[in-house]
């Protein structure tokens, strides 16, 4: 692999490593598996890229892509809790409207934005190489990230919202109101997908509407990944369990990809995302099974 | 204090499995109270505790006051100020993969506003630690472990702990000792006097045992078919033996066997 992919697969990694904090939020603490993501994925890029494209400051853009990430989550958390559909169904929902509304923010499918203001300008400009700059920043946020989920997780509001997924009836027993911690989770995950949007955006310098097919699946996949290769119960343990499988993921895919050993393209990736998220989410079952064989035995 | 006045409740209405699950019932229970209720499966003792904590909603016409205050229509969450609950199932009252300090502080937060300040602090483990090892169940040494962890009569005996934290003088206890061996149910009616007497609780205590109704509390009230048919409190109630239950009961349902009545 030449450094130029393995430092994009870092990059592209840790980008998805935002992804999977918000993927981790509902899918592992609220118990909401949340579809909305693939398409506040490519909101947080449209709504970066169509500001960056008026004029605005990329740095700027991004945090309204955050912002608007979170909208979208707060639809999708109106739709479940207050219309009563399925979680499953409601993030559908958003998923397939937020196709449309990506393509009337950015006014076509895709924008490019070679030319424009570039977010780690701030940092490329000194002459430090866009190969090393990119993930070092990228990987500074994730950290950064990192630590207020951690702060937030271990808040009270946090454990409140990490007993809505467990056992709802308690923490209303509780006095905690589920319905605003099931608001609070969605909106806080898909405020942090679309800003990983809005990083993979300036990063690769263009926004596109198809760009967030699978990443439930990639969420998921590092979110599984990670949980496998470093367990534990710990909060910080969780999150930066995330960010390790986001990175190994993207690695694992730039090996394979890049080798031209095993005949794989690009398209292909999509499918060896859904073999590996079936093959962590079986594994546990299948050993056990094993085990039971071997007890019987 | 608790007031019901014409608290009725109607499960599928319109329906063809339309039930009435209570019919009309009128209840003061006076502060410091502890009040065993009794009756068969289907009597509407769960129905009564869910109107008061407000899982279960009230048909119109009914009235709930708790503490002088109405509280017919509030959600569950917003009663809990007041209120704390066990439930019959250990499951259902804490949270599993949560560690017992965590459980904790979810109770301790019960009814106030809860923010972004750190959950589990230092001041709060020492609190916890102190009441814990009253229960002399080595639970204090085990704090950061998850709940899940525990046995049943374990996770009742916390259940308890936690329902004493936050300050609130009622108490719905729900068949809390029916999915627990007879040591550790003895174990846990025990907890249950001595927190009732220690924090001067009112409570409202649903038990499938004849014996517990009558050894706890100062009143008894037997529920059946959705009405109160039986209230005993003072020397009468002192006086109450099983047999007298189980004839009170046949009078007042000849059609019931005393075997469904607590089988």
């Amino acid at each position: 692999m030449s450094s130029i992919a393995f430092f994009g697969a870092i990059e592209i990694g840790l980008i998805y490593g935002i992804v999977a904090f918000g993927v981790f939020i509902t899918y592992r603490m609220l118990d909401f598996p949340d579809l909305s993501v693939e398409s506040t994925f490519p909101l947080g890029g449209a709504i970066a890229a169509a500001l960056v494209l008026s004029g605005w400051d990329p740095w700027t853009a991004t945090a309204i892509a955050f912002i608007g990430g979170g909208i979208a989550g707060m639809l999708t958390a109106f739709l479940s809790v207050h219309c009563g559909i399925l979680n499953l169904l409601a993030g559908i929902l958003t998923m397939i409207a937020g196709y449309s509304i990506n393509i009337r923010i950015m006014g076509r499918p895709n924008i490019s934005l070679l030319g424009e203001a570039n977010f780690f300008a701030p940092f490329t400009d000194s002459g430090i190489s866009s190969f090393y700059a990119q993930p070092l920043v990228i990987g500074v946020i994730c950290l950064l990230l990192m630590a207020l989920l951690v702060w937030f997780l271990l808040s009270e509001v946090g454990l409140a919202l990490r007993a809505t997924g467990q056992n709802p009836r308690m923490l209303r027993a509780q006095g905690g109101n589920t319905v605003a911690y099931v608001y609070c989770g969605v909106i806080v995950s898909n405020a942090l997908v679309a800003l990983g949007g809005a990083l993979f955006t300036h990063a690769n310098g263009f926004a596109d509407v198809t760009s967030g097919i699978g990443t439930i699946v990639f969420g998921l996949a590092a979110v599984i990944l990670g949980k496998t290769i470093l367990p534990g119960e710990k909060i910080w343990v969780m999150l930066l369990a995330c960010l390790v499988g986001a990175v190994l993921y993207r690695l694992f895919v730039a090996l394979i990809l890049s080798s031209g050993v095993f005949g794989f393209y690009a398209s292909d990736l999509n499918l060896m995302t859904a073999l590996l998220v079936i093959l962590a989410l079986v594994a546990p079952t299948l050993r056990r099974r094993w085990k039971q064989r071997q007890a019987a035995a | 204090m608790i007031e019901l006045k014409q608290v009725a409740v109607t499960f599928n209405r319109g329906d063809i499995l339309e039930a009435h699950a209570l019919r009309g019932i009128t209840l003061n229970i006076a502060q410091g109270e502890l009040v065993t209720v009794i009756g068969s499966n289907g009597a509407g003792k769960s129905t009564l505790l869910g109107t008061i904590a407000g899982d279960v909603e009230v048909n119109r016409g009914g009235s709930i006051r708790i503490e002088n205050t109405e509280v017919t229509h509030l959600p569950a969450h917003r009663r809990a100020t007041s209120v704390a609950r066990v439930f019959q199932d250990p499951l259902a009252g804490t949270c599993a993969n949560l560690t017992i300090e965590e459980n904790m502080v979810l109770a301790a937060t019960r009814g106030r506003g809860r923010g972004l300040n750190a959950a589990v602090t230092r001041r709060r483990r020492d609190d916890f630690r102190e009441r814990l090892s009253a229960l002399q169940l080595n639970l204090e040494n085990r704090l950061q472990d998850p709940v899940g962890k525990l046995s049943g009569g374990q996770r009742q005996a916390l259940s308890l702990i936690m329902a004493t934290l936050a300050g609130s003088h009622i108490l719905l206890l729900d068949e809390h000792t029916a999915a627990l061996d007879p040591r550790m149910a003895k174990y846990v009616l025990e907890l249950t006097q001595r927190i009732y007497q220690e924090y001067q609780l009112t409570v409202l205590m649903i038990t499938h045992s004849m014996q517990s109704a009558l050894e706890m509390g100062n009143r008894l009230i037997m529920l059946h078919q959705g009405k109160i048919i039986y209230d005993v409190s003072g020397e009468q109630r002192q006086q109450l033996t099983i047999p007298d239950l189980l004839n009170l009961f046949s009078r007042a349902a000849p059609d019931v066997s005393d075997t469904l009545l607590f089988g």
